[in-house]
């Protein structure tokens, strides 16, 4: 990419003070990005928690009746199978409430999920409005934009992140696969992506919400049934992306984390191929 | 293992010798711009990290309390956070201006002209007898009368499900139940139109909500338990809202609100009021059974 001597030519200047030894940083996340990237945290557990609650009193997925016990939840046997192998769960009282009773809010509060859910989807979408319009304005949406060559990267890095714990019990060298952009194309694909989940998660959740007056987005989404179903399947997206999000963020080092809390990181190195 | 260094670096040098005095000019609308590089002095760095993570930290930490504290209280409990009252006072008061908030939504997505989906008999599909309580016995509905108050002319209306069949049209259509708990059913109903029953006994001028009742409904113990809901008037008077008789062709069982419910497919299942014995039209917003509960009020879908 050709714009790495200018760069180091008309550093944008700063109200620092002149100074011999200074540090080269580059600015990673925008004040409203790192604002909304925390906020989702809060408000994306309160809407699993408050949803696990709602999906509890009408089970999406169900299958026929267990002869034995009559139950229909997946969830349920997953439960009954956790408190019949676990050591010191075969008492438990009502093995197929297990799941629910420990990522719910718990047993009989529908309307109090209901009204936590509301809220945090309101939330939800205030937040990923101001993110979207901040994005659009500032032009960062470049940045997250898939490319053709995405496909191909993706699988590198991918390559990359499996192979590397080997390589360090090994102590073979292992180097990051070079890229010149802002994110690598498997965060771009996975910062895409999760964003799109979050616009369907919204559009979702109203064919649920409002399947007579929105019946135009219920039937987008195939009927009110599978609306239900893409919302839960959007649940489990959020969750599939958080898990390694979190674990290569960490992994990643503070600079990463620090990237997302104070908005530059020291890693200027990367842009000199920019 | 050196694989990819290779194959991207001399693309980078190549470009980047080619293109070294001009300004940095994007190729394209969509291609990224890049990014901002500064110099600062460390202990400027170390200042606005330690300021950064502070403020970050502070607002986790309000984050966390805020949060937790609107959880409802007995969660608090299992999660050994909190035991007995220790509501926030407030909170209450935010969760309920939530619900506010989302039934104002639902009111001004409401249109009369605007009709629901309906479909094709062979779409039926099961409807469980969701009644909350026990189901009550029969034995009430040979003597059911349906009671009108609070109408234009003052006085009250006690009709029978011969007189309501006889005065009125009964119209069929087969739309989707959909509960508050998330199951919905399709089924094919029938029954007079509310909008013809308010146009044959007006309600009072000032008149702005109905009240209906099921004296009827029992509790989970058999205990007698009146359900009641209300309905705004402008969702009565929409031409889909049923008093229906009548379930997939047949006269409706006690398990569905024999002899009469209310369908009103823009609402939650739980404002479909089952064996409604009185209808009361009221200036104010009267009370309802689910709302009670902490359900919302409106109710509408």
């Amino acid at each position: 990419m050709p714009r790495s001597m200018q760069l180091h030519e008309e550093r944008v200047a700063t109200s620092a003070p002149e100074c011999q030894a200074g540090v080269l940083v580059v600015r990673r996340h925008h004040l409203l990005v790192r604002c909304s990237h925390w906020l989702n945290v809060p408000i994306l557990l309160g809407l699993i928690l408050s949803g696990v609650s709602i999906y509890w009193a009408s089970p999406v997925y169900q299958h026929k009746p267990d002869p034995l016990t009559g139950n229909v939840d997946p969830l349920g046997d997953v439960g009954g199978w956790i408190c019949a192998h676990v050591p010191g769960l075969h008492q438990y009282s009502s093995p197929p409430d297990w799941v629910y009773n420990h990522i719910s809010l718990g047993p009989g509060l529908l309307a109090s999920a209901l009204r936590l859910h509301w809220l945090c989807a309101y939330l939800f979408m205030l937040n990923g409005f101001v993110f979207v319009v901040g994005l659009a304005i500032g032009g960062a949406w470049r940045s997250l934009l898939p490319r053709r060559t995405d496909l191909r990267d993706a699988l590198k890095m991918f390559r990359y992140y499996t192979g590397l714990p080997l390589a360090v019990l090994t102590r073979r060298t292992w180097p990051h696969p070079r890229f010149q952009t802002k994110y690598n194309a498997l965060q771009r694909t996975a910062y895409f992506s999760v964003v799109v989940a979050g616009l369907l998660s919204v559009f979702s959740g109203w064919a649920i919400h409002k399947p007579m007056q929105l019946y135009w987005v219920t039937a987008t989404f195939g009927g009110y049934e599978r609306a239900r179903i893409w919302h839960v399947g959007l649940m489990w997206l959020f969750v599939l992306f958080v898990v390694p999000h979190v674990i290569l963020a960490v992994a990643d080092g503070w600079d990463t984390l620090r990237s997302m809390i104070v908005g530059w990181s020291t890693r200027a190195e990367r842009v000199e191929d920019f | 293992m050196r694989l990819e260094d290779e194959r991207s670096a001399p693309m980078a040098n190549n470009i980047s010798s080619t293109e070294s005095v001009s300004p940095p000019r994007p190729a394209s609308f969509f291609e990224e711009r890049p990014p901002q590089v500064m110099e600062v002095a460390p202990q400027l760095l170390r200042h606005w990290t330690r300021r950064d993570v502070l403020v970050f930290g502070m607002g986790a930490i309000a984050a966390v309390a805020g949060g937790g504290s609107l959880l409802p209280e007995s969660t608090l409990e299992r999660l050994g956070i909190s035991h007995g009252k220790t509501n926030w006072p407030k909170k209450e008061w935010l969760l309920n201006r939530v619900l506010r908030i989302d039934d104002d939504v639902a009111e001004a997505l409401y249109s009369r002209n605007r009709v629901v989906p309906t479909y094709a008999k062979s779409q039926i599909t099961p409807l469980k007898n969701n009644y909350n309580g026990a189901t009550p016995n029969p034995s009430y509905i040979p003597e059911w009368r349906l009671t009108l108050d609070g109408l234009a002319a003052g006085l009250s209306v006690s009709l029978n499900i011969q007189n309501l069949l006889a005065s009125f049209r009964v119209h069929e259509q087969v739309t989707r139940l959909v509960c508050v708990e998330g199951w919905s059913a399709i089924a094919w109903w029938a029954g007079v139109r509310f909008d013809e029953l308010l146009g044959a006994y007006p309600p009072m001028s000032r008149a702005k909500w109905a009240r209906l009742e099921s004296s009827v409904n029992l509790g989970p113990w058999g205990n007698p338990d009146p359900y009641f809901v209300s309905l705004d008037l402008p969702t009565a008077r929409h031409p889909q809202t049923l008093l229906a008789t009548h379930l997939n062709g047949k006269p409706l069982t006690v398990e569905h609100g024999a002899p009469l419910r209310m369908l009103v497919p823009v609402k939650l299942g739980l404002k479909n009021i089952k064996a409604i014995t009185r209808i009361t039209y009221t200036e104010d917003e009267p009370g309802d059974y689910w709302a009670k509960r902490g359900y919302s009020r409106y109710d509408g879908i």
